[in-house]
Order: C-alpha cells, then structure tokens, then sequence
C-alpha cells in the first residue's frame, strides 16, 4: 500500500474536523462577531451664541457662559483626556477688546471651569489666549461619559476698559476635546 | 507436433470465447427507483464578523455578513425559515452586550424567500428572523427552482457605541439555523 505524506493526511483530519474551515452548509452556522472598542472622544457647544454682559456697577465686567456636552472614553490604564480651549478669531472689529493685543496691560477674557465627573474642571481663572490652547477639563485612565454625555461649562469676564469704543464685538472660541 | 510454446495459449483463448456464447442468451428486466425528496435546509455563513466604526465619533459599530443558503420546501404546505440568536453574549465583561439591546440587524437582497424588515434587536433568548420561504420553493436547477445555487441573504448588524464601553476588543457567537419543512 503506498505510504501518505503525513502532512496531507493531517490536512484532510483538519479539514473533516472543522467544517468552517471550508464554509460546509449544515443546518446550523455561526460566526463570532468581534468588535474593537477604542478611545474616543466628542464634544458639543450647546450655547450657540454666548453674550457677554456686564451689569451693576459701571465698569463692572463682561460676564457670560459657555455650556457644552461632552462624550469621552479613554484607554484603561494608561489613557489620558483632555479639554481644551483657544481664541481662534480675536474681537473684531477693531476698537474693542482683544486677547492677542489688549489695548491696556490687565486686560484680559478670562475663564473658569465647571465639569461634571469624570472630568477634572481647571483651577481657579485661566486667561485665553489666541497663540495656545487653555485647558477647560482633563481626564484620567478609564474614564467614560454617560451615553448621552456629561455636562460642563466655561464662565466668561471680559475686562471692561473705558477706552473700548462704543458698539458690538464679536470673536470665535474653538473647543478641543482628546482622548487617548 | 505441436509446439509446447503454442499449446499452452489454447485454454485462454477458448476462455476469452466464453462470453461472447453468453451474451447470445440476453434479456431484459426492470427495476423500479423511488426516492423520498423531502425537505431541507442548509446554510453556511463566515466563520467571523468584524464591526467597525470610522471617522465621527461615538457613532455606531457596523458589519455586513452574507448568508448562503440551500433550501427545499414542501409543495403546497411548505414553508422554511433562517433565524439568528447570540449564542454567546460578547466577552470579556466591560464592553457591549448584546443582552442589553444594543446589537440591531436589518437583511436585504435575499435571493430567494423574503428578507426580515428590521431592524430588528438580536437576542440571547431567542432566536428572530433572518428570513422565510413559502412553500413549494428550492435553489438552484432552474425551472421552476431558484437560478441561484447557493442562494443568500444580506445581513447589516448595527451595534451601539456607548462611552460607558470599556476599551478593548470583544467576541460574541452569533448562530444561524435554517429549518425547512
């Protein structure tokens, strides 16, 4: 009788063991479903168009506030998150406030943070700048939202310097959000 | 004299004689072939199914998987389903779970039978419709039969992407049974 090459007589054992191997029909099939799940990370402005308003005291200065949603999930152990802001369009136009070039050394539009957990808000008041970005929240390792995304806000003042010039200024915010 | 040489073939030409004398004998019989055809199914889906997501964020998961099918129903009174149900929730715990709703389906393009109308929530418990065939119907052959050999229906999963999801990579079994009658 002729000898079979063991290897193909272990081919034939593998393939008779394990119909998927060759898409077999049979009244039954299955398939394992296999998803990755990853960092990931969202964030919605829900206040389209923030005012800023001073009220009382004259000179007293402009306040506002910014509200946002945000949806995040960071790597378990070692993944980070954060919340960022940056002043990607100055005052316009021109006569008013500014944050790249105040017309009077103090001015500023400053902010602080309030975030809903998981989220750290940042201490205490933040200048913004147009150069950098400012942080708003940060996160840690294995940090999740609620489906429908966590709650955070940033409270505006605006320097209310007399040698702004009567009349409407308006500038753009960009918020970042990360995860990793 | 005859050469031993040549006395030796005698015996095997007379035998090779033999038949040919047989076959002027001949006559003929029947044999009457049945068979029961009865009805049945079978299918055969990709051993496995990868969800993804891409570009947005927090948007859902998707996959597409084709089930190939053979079917036979009975004529007049037949009738044959494909169904689904997840065998296996998906593993390890932290992620997403198909106990929970989160895994949608719909079906389309089925080449013979009609496709479920979803979407539809896969289940753990108990199986739900892929697809169902009348009666009288089977694949492949032509004629009165379906042209398609094998037939297949499509199916599009949809599985939810909630922040709450641990990262990570998660399995789960999903299993398909045809049943025809």
């Amino acid at each position: 009788m002729k000898r079979q090459h063991p290897i193909l007589l272990l081919l034939a054992a593998a393939l008779l063991a394990c119909p998927a191997m060759y898409g077999q029909f049979a009244a039954t099939g299955t398939t394992t479903l296999s998803v990755t799940v990853g960092a990931e990370a969202a964030l919605q402005v829900t206040t389209g168009t923030t005012t800023l308003a001073a009220a009382g005291t004259i000179f007293n200065p402009y306040l506002g506030t910014t509200n946002l949603v945000y949806k995040i999930r960071t790597t378990k152990s070692t993944g980070t998150g954060t919340i960022t802001l940056k002043v990607t369009s100055d005052f316009s136009p021109a006569g008013g406030p500014s944050v790249a070039t105040p017309p009077t050394a103090g001015d500023a539009l400053t902010y602080t943070c309030t975030v809903a957990a998981p989220g750290t808000g940042c201490s205490g008041s933040i200048t913004s700048s147009t150069a950098a970005s400012t942080s708003v929240a940060t996160f840690g390792a294995g940090a999740s939202s609620a489906n429908a995304g966590n709650a955070a806000s940033t409270g505006w003042t605006l320097s209310n310097d007399p040698v702004y010039q009567t009349g409407a200024y308006s500038g753009v915010v960009t918020y970042t959000i990360s995860a990793t | 004299m005859i050469p031993i040489s040549t006395r030796a073939w005698r015996f095997p030409i007379a035998s090779l004689c033999l038949p040919v004398c047989l076959s002027a004998a001949t006559g003929t019989a029947t044999q009457t072939l049945s068979a029961q055809i009865n009805a049945i199914g079978k299918l055969s889906v990709p051993s496995t199914l990868n969800v993804t997501n891409s570009g947005t964020t927090f948007v859902a998961y998707r996959g597409n998987l084709a089930v190939s099918y053979r079917i036979r129903t009975t004529a007049s009174t037949g009738s044959g389903t494909v169904t689904v149900r997840a065998t296996s929730d998906f593993t390890p715990a932290g992620g997403p779970s198909i106990g929970a709703g989160t895994l949608t389906y719909t079906c389309s393009g089925a080449t013979l039978g009609t496709a479920c109308s979803g979407p539809l929530t896969l289940s753990t418990a108990s199986q739900t419709s892929v697809l169902t065939v009348g009666a009288g119907v089977c694949t492949g052959g032509g004629g009165s039969c379906s042209t398609n050999d094998p037939n297949t229906v499509q199916t599009s999963f949809t599985l939810a992407d909630n922040p709450a999801y641990g990262t990570g990579t998660y399995s789960a079994v999903l299993t398909f049974t045809i049943s025809a009658l």
